[in-house]
Formats: structure tokens, sequence, C-alpha cells
């Protein structure tokens, strides 16, 4: 600290410019996460208190969680949060366990036709698909599904949901434990198979739980962007199938904007995401990045 | 960073580097590994996307395949009139959002990289945008910028200006779609340039600052040059993106007022949806593929190049 005003007294307008950036950091956090606030306080508002500004729980109005016990008292959201659910994890499982072997081939084994560059590139370009293109042949296929009994696929299963979600969110584990995998030093898989431990083993003993970070971060990463999906969701799910974006998209009101309704059901959406977040901030750059940046 | 080893110089056998093309022959595990992922994606990207183009030439009426109808399809996109204008709006979409993501997360990311107390916890906050459903984002906008007693509008007319009509004027209702994609992805260019920045080699700066460079010389002739990889890349990510934008509008304001929000995206899904014409759904989708592949194959030779010049260069 003495250090500090030290510089200050010796560069005066250093001051000027600290003050500066700790103002702007002040700016950037309310701005970012006053949607995110608004949402909750209205979520937990009778609604006298909603119109003027209170902002403090308790200090300035009386929170409650009335609204919170309606909306888990409907029958549909709660069908809607299982099949959320439901979707999220089964995509994230299909997903690491496709996008870990994947990677693990592509960081320790050379391709020649196509080359390893080629493969890294052909997972890459699932990244840049717009998921609009797929509507109609996941819709179509689905339907087509449905008219040979295919049991479990077809319209309005979930099933349905975890493949497609798995598929669109392959790259991220892919990405981010091939970097992983080239991470970890090569002797040390050597030394393994000097001691004759097989490839398998090896990979399952030595170099999985070498990248457990990565395991859980492209995890996270899947279920939170599969909690969030509403496209295919809605193109699939009819009735049985409906996760919670597309209930909430549905959602609308006649009169006015009921607050209360928007406050639970929003933040109802964006908090496990938001945890994940908060969970797996470490490698998430790089992850979304593309690898480009070590994050 | 611990060490890396580039593809090529790995031998399909870890130990035995001579023996490696003796091998490989019978080296079958390599394709178990990647085999599913790639099967995975024939099945479920490659198929569906070669059955949308046998889709997108037949004529479809509420739902049902009617016949084959050659390029007619395709011919109706050149003559769609709001497919054209949809088209041009989500250019500009496009262009505005992820120049101001792009200048604004830069921005920021030069400003806080920095030793401090506080960009750490900001660094974990700015995630949370990212993994912001859009759907429910839309949804919350339309609270948000509400006209009559939304927070927008009541902290405009605090100040003493009048409420704008966010969401039943056309230009407003345009401009509000904008900032909610800029709350979400702002902090998605920050963050990645926040992180390019702090790799970025000290020594250079340090004696570009000794040598006497002012702050605005070393951005242009150092920061911003080796940034460059990175920055294209967000740029393409970025505009990929947001060619491909459909929740906000669809849970924010449904294309209205009129069509004054009514994105590409977002035409597409209601040709699908709505209309269930699939077959010109399939090609406004071809289209959009069009286009998100031209900007790719423009940019990754950018960026390609980039890494390239940058790796010879050290």
């Amino acid at each position: 600290m003495d250090a500090y005003l030290e510089r200050i007294r010796r560069h005066p307008t250093r001051l000027l410019g600290d003050l500066f950036v700790i103002f702007m950091l002040i700016v950037v956090i309310a701005w970012t996460l006053f949607p995110l606030y608004w949402a909750f306080i209205n979520s937990i508002k009778f609604p006298y208190d909603v119109y003027g500004t209170k902002w403090i729980p308790w200090l300035q109005f009386e929170p409650t969680a009335k609204y919170w016990r309606q909306l888990l008292g409907e029958r549909e959201i709660r069908s809607a949060i299982k099949n959320s659910l439901i979707i999220s994890i089964g995509a994230a499982t299909l997903a690491i366990a496709l996008g870990t072997l994947a990677a693990y081939g592509l960081a320790r084994f050379r391709f020649d036709r196509p080359s390893n560059g080629e493969l890294t590139t052909w997972f890459l370009s699932q990244r840049v698909l717009p998921p609009v293109i797929f509507v109609t042949p996941f819709y179509l296929l689905a339907r087509q599904l449905d008219t040979w009994n295919v049991p479990y696929l077809g319209l309005d299963s979930v099933w349905t949901l975890v493949l497609l979600n798995a598929t669109f969110n392959l790259p991220f584990p892919v990405i981010i434990l091939t970097q992983m995998f080239r991470e970890i030093p090569r002797e040390i898989e050597e030394a393994a198979q000097v001691d004759g431990a097989s490839r398998l083993q090896i990979f399952l003993r030595i170099a999985l739980p070498l990248v457990a970070p990565g395991l859980v971060v492209s995890f996270v990463i899947v279920m939170a962007f599969s909690w969030n999906e509403y496209i295919l969701a809605v193109t699939i799910a009819v009735k049985n199938a409906i996760p919670v974006p597309v209930i909430i998209a549905g959602a609308e009101s006649t009169r006015g904007i009921d607050y209360q309704a928007v406050g639970t059901r929003t933040v109802l959406a964006l908090l496990p995401p938001a945890i994940i977040a908060l969970i797996a901030s470490r490698y998430i750059i790089r992850g979304l990045s593309l690898g480009a940046v070590k994050g | 960073m611990s060490e890396t080893t580039a593809p090529d110089s790995i031998g399909s056998t870890l130990g035995a580097p001579n023996t490696a093309r003796a091998s490989r022959k019978r080296d079958r595990t390599r394709w178990y590994f990647i085999g599913p992922a790639i099967i995975w994606i024939l099945l479920f990207t490659l198929f569906p996307l070669l059955y949308a183009i046998r889709t997108s030439f037949y004529a479809f009426r509420s739902g049902k395949m009617l016949r084959w109808v050659g390029f007619d399809n395709y011919r109706n996109l050149w003559e769609d009139e709001a497919l054209r204008s949809d088209l041009q709006r989500t250019i500009v979409y496009v262009t505005v959002v992820v120049v101001v993501e792009m200048v604004l997360g830069f921005l920021l990311a030069l400003l806080f990289n920095r030793q401090m107390r506080g960009v750490s916890s900001l660094r974990t906050i700015m995630v949370l945008p990212l993994f912001a459903s859009p759907i429910a984002l839309g949804y919350l906008g339309k609270t948000i910028f509400y006209e009559i007693d939304g927070p927008v509008n009541r902290a405009i007319e605090a100040l003493g200006g009048n409420g704008i009509p966010w969401l039943s004027d056309p230009t407003w209702a345009f401009v509000a779609i904008m900032i909610v994609d800029i709350w979400q992805w702002t902090p998605f260019v920050f963050l990645v340039s926040l992180a390019g920045l702090q790799a970025l080699p000290q020594d250079i700066t340090e004696a570009a600052e000794v040598d006497g460079a002012s702050a605005l010389q070393r951005l242009f002739s150092i920061t911003l040059p080796l940034m460059a990889p990175i920055l294209w890349l967000i740029l393409l990510l970025r505009t990929i993106d947001a060619f491909k934008v459909v929740d906000i509008v669809i849970s924010m304001t449904l294309g209205g007022p009129g069509r004054a929000t009514e994105l590409y995206g977002f035409y597409v899904f209601r040709t699908a949806r709505r209309f269930f014409n699939y077959g010109s759904a399939a090609a406004q989708g071809y289209l959009l593929l069009v286009i998100v592949m031209i900007l790719v194959s423009l940019l990754w030779g950018r960026i390609r190049n980039l890494y390239e010049h940058d790796v010879e260069a050290r």
C-alpha cells in the first residue's frame, strides 16, 4: 500500500487512470449482473412491490417464495425440468464418451488419410453449422422413425433430443481434451507401455485421470448448452418431451406482463447453466475459443 | 505452458518410432478411438444434410411431401422479396452487433489487462452471459424493455428523458434485440481477448516502452499484430453465430413489430415450423449454410496464414 502511495505521489496522473479502471469495473459488473438480478428479485416480490425502486429484499420489500412454490407446483414445469435434466446430462455423457475417445486418438496417433489436422477441422466444422438447417431433416427423419415404430426414438422423445444435443456439442470435448491429452508428457505413457500395459489400459488408467479437469469442464459445457437448446427441442418435442426453454417460449400472457412469472421462469432457465459456468470458469474460455487461447 | 507435441511428431506407436511404419499397417487401435465419433457425425450430421438436399427438391403442402419440383425451391429464394429484405436486415444486424462487441470487448480487455484486485471476479462474472439461455434472455428482455414502467424506461424518465417505445417502434425493437445480443456476447470477446493479451510475451512490450514508444504506438505496432490471429478467430465465431440467431427473436419480438426484427434464421425456422413448407425451408437453410461456408473459407485462410506466419517469426 505504501509503495502504491509512493508511486501515485511520483505520477499523480496514474491515480486518475486507476480511478477510471475501478469506475469501469463497477459499471461493467453492474451492466452484466443487472438483468439477472432484476429477474431474481421480481421472482420473490409481491405484485405491489414490482413498481417503484425496491432493490434489496427484507430491507426495502418483503420477499416471498409464493411464486416459486406456484411454479414448482405446476405439473408441466416439473416435467420440463425432468426432461431438461435428462437431455442435458444424457447429451453430456454421450458427447464426453465419444469426444474423449476421439480426442485421445487425435492427440496420440498419427492419421494420414485424412490427416490429424483434417480430422480436427472435421470435428470443428460441427461448431459452425447453423442448427436451423437441421430443423427440417431431423423433423422428417424423426417422423419417419415414428411410422416405423422405433422404440424410444422419434418425435416427442427426450432420447432423440439427447442424441441431437450430443451431436451439436461434440466439438467441445474434442477440442478441450485433444489439447489436454497432448500436454501429458509422453514419457509417462511410454513407461507404462514398457511395463506391458495395453493401449486401452494406458488410456483408462493413466491418461484419463490426468485430464479429469478437462472431462469435468467439457461435461458441464455440453450440459449447459443442451439445457439452453431451443430450436431442435421445439422441433422434436410435442408434449411429453418438452424441456424448460420450450415452456418458457410458450408462456405468452395476453394482458400486459406478469413480472413474477417472467422472473421465476427466467431464473429457472438461467440458474443451472450459471452455476455450471461458475464451477467451470477456468477452462471455459479455452473451450469456447476452440483452443485458440489457454485461458 | 507444459510441453505440447505437434501431431506430426507423434508416431503411431509411442515407444518405438523405428518400427512405427511396420506397425502402422497393423495398428487398428487408433480407429477404435476415433471411429465412433466419425461414425456418429456421418450418421447425425452428414446424413441429415444429404437428406435435406433431397427434401429441398420436393414440394410440400402442410407437411406432406407432394412431388419432385427440381430447383424450384431454390429459384423461389431468388424471387422471394421477404427473404431478400430479411437477409439484408440480418446483414445489418450482424455487422452492427459484431463490430460493437469486438470494439467494446477488446477495449475492455485492454483496460483490465493488469494486476488488480477485482479483475479475476470480473472474469468469473463475465462468463455468466455466455451460458444464459437466449430464450430466457429474450423473455426477460420483454420485461426490461417494457414500455410502461419497465426498468429501462423508468431510468430514462428519471434522468429527464422521454420513455422509448422499445418494442412497438420498428427501429427501437431492432435496437433492443441488438442490445440483448451485445449484452450476451461482448463478454466472449472480452474474455478471449484478455486471455490472449495475458499470453503475449511481456518482454517485447516492455522493450518498446523502454525505447520510448507511446502507448498508442505499442498498441498498433505490437499488441494488435500479435493478437491478430485470435481477433480474426473471434470475428469468425461471432459473425457465424450472429447469422444463426433465432432464439432471441422468437421469445422477445416474434419478428415484430411488422417484420422489423425478422432475422434470416427466424425466417427459415418459421417456414418449417409455422408453414410446414419443408422443401423451401431446406433450400433456405442451405442458403444460410452457403453464407456461413463462404465466411469460414474467407476468414479461415486468414487465421491459418497468420498462425503459420507466427510460427515462422519465432
